[in-house]
């Protein structure tokens, strides 16, 4: 099955290992990600004024660019690419004034109808969570994980429609599934704070000593994500912003599509494990030799 | 104390809030919800419900707090308010009216560059549409 695909621009460049994770899983599911043939940023932050009609010009296009694609649905895996092309979708589908404006900047006459996918809702509705267990074989088994949602997948509600705003559970499905075990984490929509990180970055701060101990005191292994911006916020604050003279542990944060492809034993060097502040690989290598000890 | 109505925001720019943000703050009614859910608090220098009142008051100082600057836009109020108010569009019209006659927070300049090399792009494009003009 080939399905349009939208990588966004962090997916280029500082979140390859999210690109890369995301095709090659689902590539092993017998899914092809079929990336658009002309794209832009989405834009980002989806514009919370009314009025600001120029801000949606962006996702506005990449949807209508994708319509053209004829299949009916487009796949972003990035939170903040997902927020923003559902919102604006949203706005054309439900407020005249949006679509007769946006289609005026577009020169086009796009009516919302592009649907737009997550992979783990690909995953669900596509291949089936019972598929992924019997492929995967239960090979992360006994890993702890703590599945983190962040703001831009599950809020608003209304609009993203991913599930409950305030316990959302599909990642942990998909985890366990893999055989992992997905710990209770009620903070797993808090926000990590998110483009504070250039202004207010004491609060990043707060934010990420807040969440990662919440996961360190369940016991949690991994915090898993699909969101570059939650993976960096995490990841690197754990290194440079929480403070280290405490004999705080690390806790390696991993996107979702990288623990997939582990379990789908795909090879390492497409799921991009270096690429990370806390490194991720002694973790996994335990994961790995009990894989080993599985099928022994 | 009594708040001096001579001071209060003008027609025209509580017009304008309510127009960009298409919210009635008059609607609220100061649960503390929305603070107590916020991701900024801890920066803030205005609690978002104490922003709400302000706005009911008609308080010009709403348009200077710290607290519209040092918000995520993680839309936690906006999923919590039982009253249905959109707290967030509400912070963005703050933002807006203020970016719109060039007062902004964020400048290249002021990020230290070994920060820029590392962040994500999508903070940069997010944190510049939010903070700067």
């Amino acid at each position: 099955m080939r399905i349009p695909y939208f990588p966004g621009c962090t997916l280029y460049s500082r979140a390859k290992n999210l690109d890369d994770s995301t095709r090659a899983a689902l590539a092993a599911l017998d899914i092809t990600l079929a990336e658009l043939p002309q794209w832009t940023c989405c834009g980002v932050a989806f514009p919370l004024a009314q009025d600001n009609y120029i801000g949606m010009v962006a996702a506005a296009r990449i949807l209508a660019n994708a319509a053209k694609a004829g299949d009916g649905r487009l796949v972003t895996v990035c939170s903040f690419c997902y927020n923003v092309l559902k919102r604006v979708n949203y706005a054309i589908k439900n407020n005249p004034e949006a679509k007769e404006k946006l289609n005026n900047y577009l020169e086009e006459n796009y009516q919302g109808e592009t649907g737009v996918v997550h992979p783990l809702e690909v995953i669900r509705d596509e291949v089936g969570l019972k598929n992924i267990a019997s492929k995967a074989g239960g090979r992360l088994k006994g890993l702890k994980v703590a599945c983190y949602y962040g703001c831009m997948l599950v809020r608003p509600a209304a609009e993203v429609a991913f599930g409950d705003p305030e316990n959302p559970v599909l990642m942990e499905e998909l985890m366990a599934a893999l055989g992992a075990d997905p710990v209770d984490f009620p903070w797993k929509t808090k926000c990590c704070g998110s483009y504070q990180l250039l202004n207010a970055s004491d609060l990043v701060t707060d934010r990420v000593r807040d969440i990662v101990d919440a996961a360190l005191a369940r016991g949690a292994q991994a915090i898993v994500t699909s969101c570059p911006l939650c993976q960096f916020n995490l990841d690197w604050g754990q290194e440079k912003l929480v403070p280290q003279n405490n004999g705080r542990p690390k806790i390696p944060v991993l996107y979702f599509t990288q623990l997939l492809g582990a379990a789908l034993e795909l090879p390492a060097e497409k799921l991009g494990f270096g690429q990370h502040y806390v490194d991720p690989r002694p973790l996994l290598s335990v994961v790995g030799r009990q894989m080993s000890d599985v099928r022994r | 104390m009594a708040t001096d109505l001579s001071l209060a925001i003008s027609k025209e720019v509580a017009g304008r809030i309510r127009e960009i943000s298409g919210q009635n703050p008059n609607l609220c009614m100061q649960c503390g919800t929305c603070s107590a859910s916020c991701t900024g608090i801890g920066k803030m220098d205005f609690l978002p419900r104490q922003v709400l009142r302000k706005l009911q008051l008609g308080d010009p100082g709403v348009l200077q707090c710290r607290s519209i600057w040092v918000c995520t836009a993680c839309l936690t109020c906006t999923a919590r308010c039982p009253r249905g108010i959109d707290i967030a569009r509400l912070m963005e019209a703050l933002r807006a009216i203020n970016l719109r006659k060039g007062n902004e927070v964020l400048v290249l300049e002021k990020i230290p560059p070994e920060l820029i090399k590392e962040v994500p792009q999508m903070a940069l494009t997010s944190g510049f549409r939010k903070l700067s003009a």
